[in-house]
């Protein structure tokens, strides 16, 4: 089974967890830019984060054979914070860098006035940086909130096929699924979805433009979630061509619209993961 | 080939101007420095046209491209070498023929038209001097626009222009006109400049119009062959190639004709030999179009710099003994160097150094990479920046950042405690230390000192002692 995640938060995880990934077939991800837990109170510390991105965490999965790849945005719940919103105005010049490969996560938190300026805001920059986005939709009130977030990418002029509406659940699903835009799941031990209610969802509306995440991050949350659920999909009668589908390809087309994805092997890694009886088994290994 | 190596016929004074470009051609040179004396295409004689057009034709033939140069020495004044001058009394002598020479040029299509100052009589104070030249050479450009010719000053040892800065200079106070370039000859720039010829490559830059190749001494102005001064022949070809030079650099021997076809086949085995080496310095073409762009807009390089991966590529530039690119860097690696080579041309000293560490600041992995990779070819201009990056890389863990960090600028301007720690790091993290450039010139006592105690302390935990660390301490044991 190779992997990529299209959507994980590595700065917050460790090597164990990379190596972990690195044996379940992970061999590409995306990390999105987005709040750390602690709030900021300067763009100084947006920069530095994002530096991190497109620097050190790179570096560090590069070490265990991963391919990182990022997204740069103000995340909806700082974009309320007036020390905060000033980071749009440095984002073109991360726009522009190898492997950012979207714009995100932008997005609804609380649906604020402030919210809805820099959502749009950064639409615009998505389209003049020839990028797809990445929209998170809110915790609370996410039915109402993915609706209005599907209105305002219409405004935009952004065209559907270049975003990923993300945390989708039961409840969203559908509208997603008739704009056009990808449809983004995050797999959690408990809260937002799991293995076997995304089998039901990829029984009901198949496995076109469908992206699974771990979304794992500081909280409570697992990075092996994407090869847990290509698992289930086995087990639920899904070839290993539809695991492929949504655990690779799906993620490599929507993301490969920015025309900056790198996906070949690193240097003394292995290429994909030989499979055993639907297990991946890592073979050589890396020259660490 | 980025230029067109060529020899200059004031080399060949012993043969007709046909026999000179046929042996020159023959030899494989490509371009020629045609010096315009009274036996090699007269600019007085009555048939001139004629003449003109058969050169013009024989250098087609040929496949030679060409520089016009006008340093003949008894051409004006059959009994005082090289008068009148431009700053001379008679000066206006020297302008019409420059506007000849100019004419030639046009006909010939030729890349320029080369010229000095000349010697200033003692007699003539300094402050005339200097106007002399801003009117002649002003003078000379009013002829030389309508025809869309090209001028080349040459610094000369001994005349009143010896020094690049002073050509800038009178470039900038006639307010920087687009078809006034420069000549340089790398021999002078070790004979009297204070910088090496490679680092004079690199001021000229983008102002380049001729470039004149030949070997020199501290202190002497004699043309010698290559390998009988102190010229870095090697470096300065892959300086040329760096900054894009793209025009003619003949060969500049004007004392050797006696045994011309011999010193300039010697000489043409010299230049291949110590050209840059091609397949290590791929030229796509998509950096050929950046560094033009950087050249005419340094402003670009903000955009071009982050794109460079995405156009030459990534994978290390040797790849079968260095995957990952800690000795030799990647294709991106170069490409972003070059790129700054272009910038280099370009920019003052201090803006260089803002745009180098604004580069650094703002840059992914790859482009900090980059820049630390271009400080070899652009570091000396900027060395305050240049350290501040080179100390910000080795605190990183990055190995690619450390290995990228120690190249020849580090080996030139680092400090040696910095140095030795970072050599110590490449020694932790694994990056190979045939990465570190001037290994053997700065290991002292003090690093084998370290490296001993580090060897110690893996055997005390039972870990393998690194290659790398037993040779040094071998090296100095």
């Amino acid at each position: 089974m190779r992997i990529f995640d299209p959507h994980v938060h590595m700065t917050s995880r460790t090597t164990d967890d990379y190596e972990a990934m690195h044996a379940a077939g992970v061999r590409a991800l995306v990390e999105p830019a987005f709040w750390l837990g602690q709030p900021r109170t300067s763009v100084g510390s947006f920069t530095d984060y994002f530096d991190a991105l497109i620097g050190w965490e790179r570096f560090r999965a590069a070490q265990f054979g991963i391919r990182h790849h990022c997204t740069i945005a103000l995340n909806p719940k700082e974009a309320n914070d007036p020390r905060c919103t000033p980071v749009l105005d440095v984002l073109p010049r991360y726009l522009e860098k190898d492997g950012v490969v979207a714009v995100g996560e932008i997005g609804f938190d609380s649906m604020t006035p402030e919210e809805d300026e820099a959502f749009a805001r950064q639409l615009q920059l998505a389209i003049e940086h020839d990028l797809p986005a990445l929209v998170h939709t809110p915790h609370r009130d996410k039915a109402a909130g993915t609706r209005r977030t599907l209105d305002l990418v219409k405004e935009s002029g952004l065209p559907f096929e270049r975003v990923a509406v993300d945390h989708l659940n039961e409840t969203t699903v559908r509208a997603v699924a008739d704009s056009g835009a990808w449809m983004g799941f995050s797999i959690y031990p408990d809260t937002k979805m799991d293995e076997e209610r995304m089998v039901a969802i990829l029984k009901e509306y198949g496995t076109t433009r469908v992206l699974v995440n771990s979304a794992a991050d500081w909280g409570r949350s697992d990075p092996l979630k994407t090869h847990k659920t290509g698992l289930a999909m086995l087990a639920a009668g899904f070839t290993e061509s539809d695991v492929d589908d949504v655990l690779w390809r799906n993620p490599v087309e929507f993301y490969g619209q920015s025309g900056r994805l790198v996906l070949d092997d690193l240097p003394g890694f292995s290429a994909a993961p030989e499979t055993f009886s639907g297990n991946s088994v890592l073979r050589g290994g890396g020259d660490r | 080939m980025t230029f067109h190596l060529g020899y200059g016929t004031n080399g060949f004074s012993n043969h007709r101007l046909d026999d000179a470009l046929d042996v020159i051609a023959g030899l494989g040179y490509t371009s020629v420095a045609l010096t315009l004396d009274h036996h090699h295409l007269d600019p007085f004689a009555d048939d001139l046209p004629a003449r003109v057009a058969h050169v013009a034709a024989r250098l087609d033939r040929l496949g030679l491209r060409c520089v016009v140069e006008t340093g003949a020495r008894f051409l004006l004044d059959p009994r005082r070498k090289h008068h009148p001058t431009l700053v001379d009394e008679a000066h206006d002598v020297r302008v019409d023929f420059l506007l000849r020479a100019v004419r030639v040029a046009a006909e010939l299509n030729a890349d320029c038209v080369s010229f000095w100052s000349g010697i200033k009589p003692a007699e003539v104070p300094r402050e005339e001097a200097w106007r002399r030249m801003r009117s002649g050479v002003a003078a000379v450009l009013e002829g030389a626009t309508p025809l869309g010719v090209t001028l080349g000053l040459e610094p000369e040892p001994g005349m009143f222009v010896q020094h690049l800065t002073q050509a800038l200079r009178l470039r900038e106070e006639l307010g920087s006109p687009e078809l006034l370039g420069i000549t340089l000859d790398v021999g002078h720039c070790v004979a009297v400049e204070p910088d090496d010829a490679a680092t004079c490559v690199r001021r000229a830059g983008g102002l380049l119009v001729n470039v004149q190749l030949d070997d020199m001494r501290p202190g002497v102005h004699e043309h010698l062959e290559f390998g009988e001064g102190e010229l870095d022949l090697r470096g300065t070809l892959a300086a040329l190639a760096a900054v894009g030079y793209a025009g003619v650099a003949a060969v500049e021997l004007p004392r050797h004709s006696h045994a011309a076809p011999d010193v300039a086949g010697r000489a043409f085995d010299a230049l291949r030999a110590a050209m840059p080496d091609e397949p290590a310095r791929p030229r796509h073409p998509w950096l050929a179009d950046a560094q033009r762009a950087v050249r005419r807009d340094p402003v670009q390089i903000g955009r071009l710099f982050p794109a460079a991966g995405r156009r030459v590529g990534r994978t290390a530039a040797r790849p079968d003994d260095d995957p990952r690119g800690l000795v030799h860097g990647t294709l991106d690696d170069s490409a972003r160097a070059e790129l700054l080579g272009a910038l280099a041309t370009v920019l003052d000293d201090d803006a260089l150094s803002a745009e180098l560490l604004a580069l650094y600041r703002h840059g992914d992995d790859a482009e900090k990479r980059g820049v630390l990779r271009g400080l070899a070819l652009v570091g000396n201009r900027a060395v305050d920046a240049g350290l501040e990056i080179v100390r910000d890389a080795l605190r990183t863990n990055d190995v690619r950042l450390v290995a990228a960090a120690l190249g020849p600028f580090a080996a030139e301007h680092l400090d040696q405690h910095g140095w030795r720690h970072g050599v110590l790091k490449c020694l932790f993290t694994g990056v190979p230390l045939a990465a570190v450039a001037g290994l053997e010139r700065r290991t002292d006592d003090e690093l084998r000192r370290m490296v001993a105690d580090y060897t110690a302390e893996r055997t005390a935990a039972g870990r393998d002692v690194p290659a790398d660390a037993a040779r040094l301490l071998g090296r100095g044991m």
